[in-house]
C-alpha cells in the first residue's frame, strides 16, 4: 500500500508535468461516459488553466460518469471521487494533485512558518523542557525515520547539544549495557552503562547514530539535533537466519575505547565453550583470556597478569562475592541463565573500582523481561536449572528468578563401598526486581545466595556459602548528570566440622562480611569531557576463626579469634577528555582511606626485627569503635588512545592500586577454608602499579580484531608466608606472614574472529611474575634474597577458542589450553641434623610441573528455528579433556617407612563426556 | 528403560574416571638423580672443651639409609690469623679436637677437604661465649612435667640462643632376673651383670632457640626446654637432663629459626612452601653449591638437674613391653597326656641345649632348701634393660 503510495508521487513529480498559469476561480462544464482519467484530465485542462499531477497506474481503473454545467473544479471532482477512494487537492497557482488513499495538504502546517508569536511560543517550551515531567520520549524503532531531538527551531543554531536516552531489548524491555553508539560524521562514540543508559554530546544538526549491542542486530539512528533531548533506541535481538552470517556486535569498541585490557563476553560468547560436566562457566572462560592463568584445574582461583588469585575483585551487579565457585572449585558459582555478560579488567581499572590490585570482574545479571513472562531450564549431568522472569508492572517492573542445585549425591550412591559415605551438594539463587519509578529514577534489587555441602569419602564436612544483597537507585538529574546510589551487603562463611569421634567433635568456622555504600555520580560536560565522581565505603567485619565442640560429648576446648573490623573509604575524581577526534584521555584519582577499627588487641613488635613472638614489645588493648591505624593513599588511573586511522589505535595505561583485604592461603590454590585478614599495624596493605600500552588494530570491516598489549606490573607489600606458617587460628598472623616486592611483565596477543561461520579467538601470552623476599627484618630471605617466580608464574600459555556452524542448528566448538607448569619447591634429599632427620628444599619454585594441555570439544544442538514457538530446546554433547591428558593438579610427598615418595594428583585425568538439554519458554 | 541404564552408566563412569583414577607416582628428575650435599653440624668450642664437627652428606629421598656419613676428610680451624687447628677423624664421620683455648679476640672458620678433593670453608665468625645457665628448673602440669631454663648475660653480648640437651634416666624391666644361662646351664647372675636397672639416655631432637633482642634487659626466664609426659618412663625411677647453652650471633639465629620451620613440619608437605637452608659454609670452587650447616664459634655453658620420681605426683608410666609375662620352665615337665617329660629348661632358656628363641631366667622354682625344679623366665625385652640403656652408671649420676 505504502509502495503504490511512494509510487504514485514519483509519478507525479517527474512524469506528468504540465505547467500553467491561472488565477480566478473558473467554472467548467463537462460530460463523461466512461471516459478514463486521461480523458478527464485532458478533457479539464483543456477547459481551464488547472494542471492535474497525478499516477496513472493508480488511476486505471476510475471510469468517470458525470455531467454538470458551470461548476467549479472542486465541486466536479468531489462529484467524482465521491464514496471512492481517491483524492485530491488543488493549490493556489492551479496544480491539482490526485491521489489514492491519502489526501495531499497544500498549506503548510501551522506554525510552519516562524512568527514572533511562535518564537515566543518556542522559548517557553525550552522552558518546559528543563521541566520535564511528564514528556514523553518517543521510542524510536525505525532506521529511515529522521527524530528531530529538542525543540525543532527553523535554522539550526550552531553549537552542541546532549542526547541520553537508553537503550532496550525490543522484546523484553531490557536494558542493553555496553551497546555502543557511534556516530560515524564526528568519529565520536559512546557506549551504555549497565542500566543502558547513554548520554551524547554533539554539534547541532543531521547525523547518523551506529548502534551495536552484543548479541543485537547492529542498527541505525537518524537525528536532527535541535537542543538537549532524549532518545530511548530499542534494539532487536540477532536472531540468525538460515543463511545470514552473523554480524558481530562491539565492532570499533576495540579500537575506539579509551581502555586497555578490558574484555566484555557475552553469556552466548560463553556458552559456547565446552566445559567438564558440560555446565556452562562464566569464570572457565575467564581463563581463556590472554593474561589470564589459573594454578590448576578445579580451583576457585585465576591470577590476572602476575596477580594473586584474592587481588581480582569479583562483583556480580555490584554486590562483591568472595568465593565464586562451588565444590572447590569444580563450578562458577553463577547462574549462566541469569548472567547476561561479564566484562574483566585487566588494566585500566576505572576509578570507580578500588581494593584489589590485579582486575576486576563485573558480572552483569540480566534485567527481568519487563513485557512478558519467560523462563527456561536446563537438565545436566550434576546439575538442574530453572530460571523465570516476567514483568511484575508492564513495562515499569519486573523481576527475574534463577536457581540451579546438583542432585550428585544420589550419584555418588552408585560409586563403589570407598565412596559410600561421600555426599555433595550445592546450590545457588538469584532474585532481581528492577522498577521503573519514572523516567528518571530506577529502582534495582538484586540478591543472591549459595550454598556448598561437601563431604568426599570421610567424616568431615565442608560447608560454605555466599549471601549478597544490594540495592540500586539510578537517578538522572538531568541529560548530563545522572547518580547511582547503592547500599548493600555481603557476607561469605565457611565451617568444617566434624562428629567422627564424639569426643573430639569440632566445628572450624570462619566468616567476613562487608556492608558496604557507594553513591557514583557521571556529568557529561561537554562532548569532550564526561566527569566520573563519587565515593564508597565500605564497613568489613572479619571473623577470621573459631574452633568450636561440635556434640554434647566434645571435650574441645573453643577457641575464638576476635573479630576485626575495619572501614574502607574511597572518593575519586576521573575525567575522560577527548582532546581531538583521535586523541583521548581518561584520567582519575582515587583517594583511599582505611581505618582499622578496635575492638582489637594489636601486638606491637621491636623494630627492624623479624616479628616473632619473641620480639613482641606490648600488646594494646582498643576500645570499641576506636581507629586503631589509619591507612590512606592516592590511586592514579591513567589511560590515552590515539587513534592512526580508523581501524588501528594505540593506547597506553598507567594504574596504581591498593588491596586491604588479604586472603591468607598456605597452599598455592585457593581452598575455601582459606581465611580472610584486614590490613591492620602489623600487615600494611599491599600495593601495586601497572604500566600498559597497546595496539589495536580492526581488519576485515572489523569483523577480525587484533591486539598486542605489553605490560609491567610492580608489587609492593605483597603478603607471602613464611616457611610452615600456621595461618589457620593463629592469632598472631603477622608473625607467620612477610611481605615480598614482586614484579610481573608481559606480553599478550589475541586474535578474535567475531564474524562468519567460524568465529573465537586465539590468545597467547608471555608473561612472568618474580617476587623477592630481601628484607632483613623480615626474619628469612626467600632463595637467598634473589628473585624468584611466584606459583602462578606460567611464562608461556596459549588458546584457542573456535565455534564452527555448520547450519544455523549444528555448531561445533572446539578449545585448547596450553600452558607452562607451574613452579613448585621439590624436596631433594634428606638428612640428619640437630637430632633428627630433616629434608632438604629446592630453592622456592625452582621446578616446574609438566607442562599443562587440554582441549575440549562439544557439538551444539539447537531445536528448530522458529522465533515464535512455545518451547526453544537445545542440546550440548560434548568430551572434556579430548586428549585424556593427566594433567598435574597437585604434587605432594609422603613418607612411609622412611622412605618419601611422590606423587601427582590429576583431576579431569581422562576423557570426560557430557550431555546437556536446555529448554527456554 | 535402556536410555535410563544408559544415563547412569555413563555417570557413573564420569565419577568413577574423575575421582578415582587420579594419583600417580611423581618423580621429578630433581628427585630421582639429586646432587648428594654436604651436611657440617657442630660447633667449635673455643674453650677448653671437646669441639666435634659431625660430616655427612644428604641422601636421596628415596633411599631407605638413614646416615651417609663423609670420612677420610681434612678438617681443621684456622684463626684469621692463619693458625690452623687440626682436627682428628673418628668414627662415622665425627672428627674431633681436644680443648682448642682460641683467643677470643679473632674470628674462627671451619675448613673441610674431603676425600675427593673438594674444599670447603665456613665464613669467618667471632668467638661469642655463652653466658652461664642461671638455672634449669621444672614445674609439674596436668600432663607432665616442663622444663625451664633462666639465663642472663650482664655483659650483653649475647643476644640470642640456642639449646640442646641429654636426657639420662633409670628404668627397669619388668623382671628383676637373680640369673643367667651361660647355653649350658642356669647359674645365679653376679650383682655388676644386673639387667634390672638401668639408664636410658636420649638427645633433643627439636631445634630450642630464643632471644632477648627484644628485651630490656638480657634476661631469658623460663624459657621452655622440653616436655616430659607423664607416662613417660623416663619419669619412672629418676630422671635427669643437661642442658647445654650456645650463644648465637644475629645471623646464626636466622640460620636455626629457618631450619625449624623448614624442617620440623614434615608431613604437610602438601602445596606448603618451604625455603632452601642457607648456612655460612660454601664450597671454594662452586659457590653455588649448597652446603648445609652453620658453624659458631665459642664456648658453651650447660647445666644438670635430677628429678627424683618421688619430687612428681603418682604418675604411672606406660610400659614399654605391657604384654610380658612369665613362664614358668621346668627340668621336668609332663605335656598333659605325654609319657616322656621334657627338659623345658633346656629347650627355652639354655641356648646351646636347644632353645631357639631364648628366654632369660628370673628367679628359681622350689622348695625351702632343696635345688630348683625349674625357673620362671621371660622374653629378653621383659627382662634385659640392657637392651634399651646401659646397666654401667654413667659417672655423673648422684645418689
Amino acid at each position: 500500500m505504502r509502495k503504490t503510495y511512494l509510487l504514485s508521487f514519483c509519478f507525479l513529480f517527474f512524469l506528468q508535468i504540465v505547467s500553467a498559469q491561472q488565477s480566478s476561480v473558473k467554472l467548467i462544464s463537462v460530460n463523461f461516459q466512461q471516459a478514463t482519467i486521461a480523458q478527464f484530465v485532458n478533457d479539464i485542462e483543456s477547459k481551464s488553466n488547472y494542471h492535474f499531477y497525478f499516477d496513472p497506474v493508480s488511476f486505471d481503473s476510475l471510469k468517470v460518469t458525470l455531467q454538470v454545467n458551470d461548476k467549479p473544479l472542486k465541486s466536479i471532482l468531489d462529484a467524482v471521487f465521491k464514496n471512492t477512494n481517491f483524492h485530491y487537492a488543488i493549490t493556489n497557482q492551479q496544480q491539482v494533485f490526485l491521489t489514492k488513499g491519502r489526501q495531499i495538504k497544500t498549506d503548510l502546517a501551522p506554525g510552519f512558518i516562524v512568527t514572533a508569536n511562535t518564537q515566543a511560543k518556542q522559548i517557553l517550551a525550552v522552558a518546559d523542557y528543563t521541566n520535564d515531567k511528564d514528556k514523553k520520549v518517543a521510542d524510536a524503532t525505525t532506521e529511515n525515520k529522521i527524530y528531530e531531538i529538542g525543540i525543532k527551531t527553523n535554522s539550526i543554531k550552531p553549537g552542541t547539544a546532549t542526547l541520553s536516552g537508553y537503550i532496550r531489548d525490543i522484546k523484553s524491555g531490557e536494558a542493553i549495557g555496553g551497546a555502543s553508539i557511534y556516530v560515524a560524521s564526528t568519529k565520536s562514540g559512546v557506549s551504555t552503562d549497565q542500566f543502558g543508559y547513554f548520554t551524547l554530546t554533539l554539534s547541532r544538526g543531521r547525523h547518523i547514530l551506529n548502534i551495536r549491542g552484543l548479541g543485537m542486530r547492529d542498527t541505525r539512528r537518524q537525528i536532527i539535533l535541535f537542543t538537549d533531548g532524549k532518545l530511548n533506541i530499542e534494539m532487536q535481538e540477532q536472531i540468525n537466519s538460515l543463511k545470514e552470517v552473523k554480524i558481530s556486535a562491539d565492532k570499533v569498541v576495540n579500537v575506539r575505547s579509551v581502555e586497555l585490557g578490558v574484555t566484555r563476553l557475552d553469556i552466548k560468547n560463553i556458552k559456547q565453550i565446552p566445559t567438564a560436566f558440560g555446565e556452562t562457566d562464566v569464570l572457565k572462560v575467564v581463563l581463556t583470556l590472554p593474561g589470564v592463568t589459573s594454578v590448576g584445574e578445579a580451583t576457585t582461583g585465576f591470577n590476572v597478569r602476575g596477580g594473586s588469585a584474592d587481588e581480582n575483585l569479583i562483583l556480580l551487579d555490584g554486590a562483591t562475592i568472595y568465593n565464586p565457585a562451588h565444590f572447590f572449585g569444580f563450578f562458577a558459582a553463577f547462574n549462566p541463565d541469569i548472567v547476561k555478560d561479564i566484562e574483566l579488567y585487566k588494566s585500566s581499572i576505572p576509578e570507580k573500582f578500588g581494593g584489589r590490585l590485579s582486575s576486576v570482574l563485573e558480572i552483569t545479571n540480566r534485567e527481568g523481561n519487563k513485557k512478558i513472562f519467560t523462563g527456561s531450564a536446563g537438565i545436566g549431568l550434576l546439575t538442574s536449572r530453572f530460571n523465570i522472569e516476567g514483568p511484575i508492572v508492564k513495562d515499569k517492573t519486573s523481576f527475574i528468578f534463577g536457581a540451579r542445585t546438583t542432585y550428585s549425591d544420589w550419584l555418588l550412591n552408585l560409586l563403589p563401598q570407598a565412596y559410600k559415605n561421600s555426599s555433595a551438594s550445592f546450590n545457588d539463587a538469584n532474585l532481581d526486581i528492577s522498577h521503573q519509578i519514572n523516567d528518571k529514577n530506577n529502582i534495582y534489587l538484586s540478591s543472591y545466595i549459595s550454598n556448598d555441602k561437601f563431604r568426599l569419602n570421610s567424616d568431615t564436612t565442608y560447608a560454605y556459602s555466599n549471601k549478597s544483597i544490594v540495592l540500586k537507585w539510578k537517578h538522572n538529574f538531568n541529560t548530563k548528570l545522572f547518580s547511582l546510589i547503592s547500599a548493600g551487603f555481603d557476607k561469605y562463611q565457611y565451617s568444617i566440622s566434624s562428629t567422627a569421634n564424639p569426643v573430639n567433635g569440632y566445628s572450624l568456622a570462619s566468616n567476613i562480611s562487608q556492608s558496604n555504600f557507594k553513591a557514583d555520580f557521571t556529568y557529561y560536560l561537554s562532548n569532550k569531557h564526561t566527569i566520573n565522581f563519587g565515593l564508597s565505603s565500605i564497613l568489613y567485619h572479619n571473623n577470621a576463626g573459631s574452633f568450636e565442640p561440635d556434640g554434647s560429648r566434645s571435650l574441645v576446648i573453643p577457641q575464638v579469634l576476635a573479630q576485626e573490623q575495619a572501614l574502607e573509604s574511597a572518593l575519586y575524581l576521573g575525567d575522560k577528555y577527548d582532546v581531538t577526534p583521535n586523541l583521548s584521555i581518561s584520567a582519575g584519582v582515587r583517594f583511599n582511606i582505611y581505618n582499622y577499627l578496635g575492638p582489637q588487641t594489636v601486638d606491637s613488635y621491636a623494630p627492624n626485627l623479624p616479628k616473632e613472638p619473641n620480639n613482641v614489645l606490648d600488646s594494646i588493648a582498643y576500645q570499641s569503635g576506636k581507629i586503631i591505624n589509619t591507612y590512606a593513599a592516592p590511586d592514579i588511573r591513567l589511560s590515552a588512545r590515539y587513534l592512526l586511522n580508523d581501524d588501528l589505535s594505540i593506547k597506553a595505561g598507567y594504574n596504581t592500586l591498593h588491596q586491604y583485604l588479604h586472603l591468607l592461603t598456605n597452599s598455592t590454590s585457593i581452598s575455601p577454608t582459606d581465611v580472610y585478614k584486614l590490613s591492620d599495624p602489623n600487615i600494611k596493605p599491599e600495593y601495586g602499579d601497572q604500566a600498559s600500552l597497546g595496539i589495536f588494530k580492526n581488519a576485515k570491516a572489523n569483523t577480525i580484531e587484533m591486539s598486542v598489549e605489553v605490560y609491567y606490573k610492580r608489587l609492593r607489600n605483597y603478603l607471602d608466608y613464611k616457611s610452615g606458617a600456621e595461618l589457620v587460628l593463629n592469632q598472631h598472623i603477622e608473625q607467620a606472614v612477610i611481605s615480598d616486592q614482586g614484579k610481573a611483565y608481559g606480553a599478550e596477543f589475541l586474535l578474535k574472529k567475531t564474524a562468519g561461520k567460524l568465529n573465537g579467538w586465539i590468545s597467547y601470552t608471555y608473561s612472568r611474575t618474580l617476587l623477592k623476599q630481601d628484607d632483613p627484618a623480615a626474619g628469612q630471605f626467600i632463595n637467598g634474597g634473589s628473585w624468584y617466580p611466584a606459583s602462578w608464574d606460567k611464562p608461556s600459555a596459549f588458546n584457542f577458542t573456535g565455534n564452527y556452524k555448520f547450519t544455523h542448528r549444528y555448531s561445533i566448538s572446539l578449545d585448547i589450553a596450553y600452558s607452562t607448569g607451574r613452579p613448585i619447591t621439590l624436596p631433594i634429599a634428606k638428612y640428619g641434623y640437630a637430632g633428627s632427620e630433616r629434608v632438604f628444599y629446592s630453592d622456592r619454585n625452582e621446578y616446574r610441573i609438566p607442562d599443562y594441555f587440554r582441549s575440549d570439544f562439544s557439538i551444539n544442538i539447537e531445536g528448530n528455528h522458529k522465533v515464535h514457538q512455545k518451547t526453544h530446546n537445545s542440546w550440548t554433547v560434548g568430551v572434556y579433556n579430548l586428549t585424556g591428558r593427566q594433567n598435574a593438579y597437585s604434587t605432594f610427598f609422603t613418607e612411609q617407612g622412611g622412605v618419601i615418595s611422590g606423587y601427582k594428583l590429576s583431576i579431569f585425568a581422562t576423557p570426560i563426556p557430557f550431555i546437556n538439554y536446555n529448554i527456554r519458554f | 528403560m535402556f536410555m535410563k541404564a544408559n544415563f547412569k552408566y555413563s555417570i557413573y563412569l564420569v565419577l568413577l574416571t574423575t575421582i578415582v583414577c587420579c594419583k600417580k607416582p611423581y618423580n621429578p628428575p630433581a628427585i630421582s638423580s639429586p646432587g648428594s650435599y654436604l651436611v657440617v653440624e657442630g660447633a667449635i668450642n673455643s674453650g677448653s672443651d671437646q669441639t666435634t664437627i659431625r660430616l655427612s652428606r644428604t641422601i636421596n629421598l628415596s633411599s631407605a639409609v638413614t646416615l651417609n656419613p663423609e670420612l677420610h676428610a681434612i678438617v681443621a680451624v684456622q684463626s684469621d690469623q692463619n693458625i690452623n687447628f687440626p682436627l682428628t677423624e673418628t668414627t662415622n664421620g665425627y672428627y674431633v679436637s681436644g680443648g682448642l683455648n682460641l683467643d677470643n679476640s679473632h674470628k674462627y672458620r671451619l675448613s673441610i677437604k674431603t676425600s675427593n678433593n673438594e674444599q670447603y670453608y665456613s665464613d669467618y665468625v667471632p668467638v661469642l661465649n655463652s653466658p652461664p645457665i642461671d638455672s634449669v628448673n621444672f614445674t609439674i602440669t596436668n600432663n607432665g612435667i616442663n622444663i625451664y631454663s633462666n639465663t642472663h648475660d650482664a655483659t650483653n653480648n649475647v643476644k640470642y640462643y640456642r639449646w640442646d640437651f641429654q636426657e639420662t634416666w633409670i628404668f627397669h624391666s619388668n623382671y628383676d632376673s637373680g640369673f643367667y644361662s651361660n647355653g649350658d646351664t642356669v647359674l645365679a647372675r653376679p650383682a655388676n651383670e644386673q639387667i634390672y636397672t638401668c639408664w636410658g639416655n636420649d638427645t633433643s631432637s627439636t631445634i630450642i632457640i630464643n632471644s632477648t633482642a627484644k628485651l630490656s634487659k638480657n634476661v631469658l626466664i623460663d624459657n621452655l626446654l622440653t616436655s616430659v609426659p607423664s607416662t613417660s618412663i623416663k619419669l619412672g625411677s629418676e630422671y635427669s637432663i643437661l642442658v647445654r647453652q650456645y650463644a648465637l650471633t644475629a645471623d646464626a639465629y636466622t640460620f636455626w629459626t629457618n631450619l625449624k620451620k623448614n624442617t620440623e613440619q614434615l608431613g604437610s608437605i602438601f602445596d606448603a612452601q618451604p625455603s632452601q637452608i642457607n648456612g655460612n659454609i660454601h664450597s671454594a670452587t662452586n659457590p653455588l653449591e649448597p652446603v648445609i650447616g652453620y658453624i659458631s664459634v665459642g664456648t658453651t655453658s650447660s647445666q644438670r638437674i635430677f628429678i627424683k620420681n618421688r619430687q612428681l605426683p603418682a604418675w604411672l608410666p606406660t610400659p614399654a613391653y605391657p604384654n610380658c609375662q612369665l613362664d614358668t620352665e621346668l627340668y621336668v615337665y609332663y605335656a598333659p597326656g605325654a609319657k616322656t617329660p621334657v627338659n623345658q629348661v633346656n629347650e627355652f632358656i639354655n641356648y646351646n641345649k636347644g632353645a631357639q628363641f631364648p628366654l632369660i631366667p628370673v628367679s628359681p622354682i622350689s622348695r625351702p632348701g632343696s635345688p630348683p625344679l625349674g625357673y620362671t623366665a621371660a622374653e629378653p625385652v621383659c627382662v634385659d634393660c640392657t637392651l634399651r640403656g646401659t646397666n654401667i652408671q654413667p659417672v655423673f649420676w648422684k645418689y
